[in-house]
């Protein structure tokens, strides 16, 4: 067979196995995304005027061994994670054509429904804003009040992994936050896992893995 | 000694440029011609087995819109007036009645759902009816209700899933912020029911401070009257009887329009190949002229010269046709996607079903087409006369 030949038929092989492959219908697994991401992303990161989208998962890169770390720097429990196939939605935060940031979500499972937790992350890791896009219960409103997200600014992934989001046991900044709602304890554990969750998955996606760096 | 298929097959690889477009051509319109004919009957299919899929063949509810409200339930939407229960007293002890089952359907809005908020729709069935005429409901976790007046519900899997509730957990139904317990989870169905949610009918109406139903689905027994039963609902006061016999007819009948279309495009692609296979063949013999002068002055017949230039043909399109059904069956997918995307109702399955069968027909057809577009030629290379072809310049 000729060279010309044979790479063409490769090529177009490949192709039909792309096309076929990327033709199957979508997972049911359920991504987190912003519902107003133009408006979202600018009140997340004021001196932001732009973002690009992307998404990551497990089974594009690192796999079931990646995920099972994941978990195990999560607490082992598996009701705290998702399955492989979920994509996660990036969005990288620009300032002209800089890169100046991230804003990243989870879901996470609530007392009554699912927590979307969205938190806005400088180049390092940095907590810069908190944002709960969907809570169910009466007590939504002292989850998704200022006065208790501030209270995550400035925190880290060190942070939180000085206090056990399962057990609710841990000393350090995270340990102080105090609990709006009492009668809603599952939320809120449920959001201090959400954001553990969140900026592990950064760390593990991006910035452990030297793409955070400017 | 060499064999027609061979000089045929020979004679079409002289000009691979021009039998390669036609091959192009005739993949392309035997791509399209499987895939429509696969819409065509994937598409009944699917409907019928999203109709087959809601337990009953005939509704009674109050009067509107019987086919919006039928293509809204089916696509897992809320009724939209209320009718009395005691009209199922009256349709029960029917004849041709087997089982019926009074439903409610609710819809709250739930500002934490979707952009700017959404609905989210409950349904009130009753445990004593409902699953029984849903047999094939399987639980991929727990069970149904404990009984008529129990504060619980059980979630279609794509529900529980986007909520990320297992049996034990609690849900809140918005508006009202009742608290449910999810005592069981459905097993993925691929229909409307994954993404719905169960509650007992009684405290659906108690939530909602309504006593009334929106709907009454109706099993009719195997070998009822099932026009005779429509009637005799129909003289029930301020009621639509919604048969789903009727509503596959109306939904078929507003997408003929766009079969008939989109069949019409195939053939259209089928007839513009076909041109192309008849300027092919036909453009080879007038090339090959003088060859075929000195094959009759060797002896062949216009019957070989015919059958030899009809080879040619036949190799073209079973070719083509082959690789245009092999194209439709690696993308069977896409072509599901696009039509899904275009069309105002797509139930739930395989809207493209391409099957041997088809293949085969399509085969048939594009050989047959190919063959007769095909004769012309044939008949023109046949009727070459020797002496004049090799005097002529070549």
């Amino acid at each position: 067979m000729r060279p010309m030949l044979r790479q063409w038929k490769f090529v177009f092989s490949l192709s039909l196995l792309f096309l076929s492959v990327f033709a199957t219908p979508l997972s049911a697994a359920i991504s987190c995304e912003l519902n107003y991401p133009a408006g979202d992303v600018a009140r997340l990161f004021p001196d932001s005027n732009g973002f690009t989208t992307s998404d990551f998962s497990f089974s594009g890169r690192g796999g079931a061994p990646l995920l099972r770390k994941v978990e195990a720097r999560l607490g082992g429990v598996p009701a705290l994670y998702a399955p492989l196939d979920v994509p996660y939605v990036l969005y990288e935060v620009l300032k002209g054509k800089k890169r100046v940031g991230y804003v990243h979500g989870v879901n996470q499972k609530g007392q009554f429904g699912v927590l979307e937790v969205f938190l806005s992350l400088d180049l390092n890791g940095t907590i810069k804003a908190f944002y709960l896009q969907r809570i169910s219960g009466a007590w939504g409103r002292k989850f998704t009040s200022p006065r208790f997200g501030k209270q995550f600014v400035g925190l880290d992934l060190r942070d939180f992994e000085q206090y056990d989001t399962v057990a609710a046991k841990g000393t350090g900044k995270v340990a102080s936050i105090a609990n709006p709602a009492p009668e809603a304890k599952t939320d809120f554990l449920g959001i201090l896992r959400a954001l553990k969750k969140n900026l592990v998955l950064m760390d593990e996606f991006f910035y452990s893995a030297g793409k955070g760096a400017q | 000694m060499i064999s027609k298929f061979q000089i045929a097959y020979q004679n079409l690889l002289r000009k691979k440029a021009r039998t390669s477009l036609t091959l192009i051509g005739i993949t392309l319109s035997s791509w399209v011609l499987v895939s429509l004919l696969g819409f065509n009957r994937g598409y009944e299919n699917a409907l019928d087995h999203d109709i087959d899929n809601m337990g009953y063949q005939l509704m009674v509810m109050a009067k509107g819109c019987p086919y919006e409200a039928a293509t809204m339930m089916l696509q897992g939407g809320a009724g939209l007036r209320y009718i009395e229960q005691s009209m199922v007293d009256s349709i029960v002890n029917r004849p041709e009645v087997d089982e019926v089952t009074p439903i409610l359907m609710q819809a709250f809005f739930d500002p934490d759902k979707g952009d700017g908020g959404g609905i989210a729709g409950y349904y009130g069935i009753e445990l004593a009816s409902y699953p029984g005429m849903k047999p094939f409901l399987r639980f991929h976790q727990g069970g149904w209700f404990r009984d008529e007046k129990a504060a619980e519900a059980v979630m279609g899997y794509e529900a529980a899933e986007l909520e990320q509730r297992v049996v034990g957990d609690m849900i809140l139904v918005p508006e009202k912020n009742v608290q449910l317990k999810v005592v069981g989870i459905l097993e993925r169905t691929g229909t409307q029911d994954d993404g719905t949610i169960f509650v007992p009918l009684k405290t659906l109406q108690q939530i909602s401070g309504i006593d009334q139903i929106t709907t009454i689905g109706i099993k009719i027994k195997t070998d009822a009257d099932s026009t005779k039963l429509e009637t005799a609902l129909y003289q029930l006061p301020d009621v639509q009887v919604v048969s789903f016999t009727q509503v596959k007819q109306t939904i078929m009948k507003l997408i003929s329009t766009a079969r008939i279309m989109v069949l019409s495009i195939a053939i259209i692609a089928v007839l513009i190949a076909m041109v192309g296979v008849v300027n092919t063949i036909l453009m080879s013999v007038l090339e090959r002229t003088q060859e075929i002068g000195i094959l009759k002055t060797m002896g062949a017949m216009p019957g070989d010269i015919f059958r030899l230039v009809w080879t040619e043909t036949l190799i073209l399109c079973s070719c083509g046709a082959i690789a245009g059904i092999a194209l439709a069956f690696v993308f069977a997918r896409i072509s599901d996607l696009l039509m899904r995307s275009v069309l105002p109702y797509a139930p739930v399955g395989e809207l493209v079903a391409i099957d041997l069968k088809l293949a085969l027909l399509t085969l048939v057809t594009i050989v047959g087409v190919g063959l007769a577009s095909g004769i012309y030629p044939a008949w023109k290379a046949g009727r070459v006369r020797p002496l004049d072809s090799i005097r002529s310049e070549g």
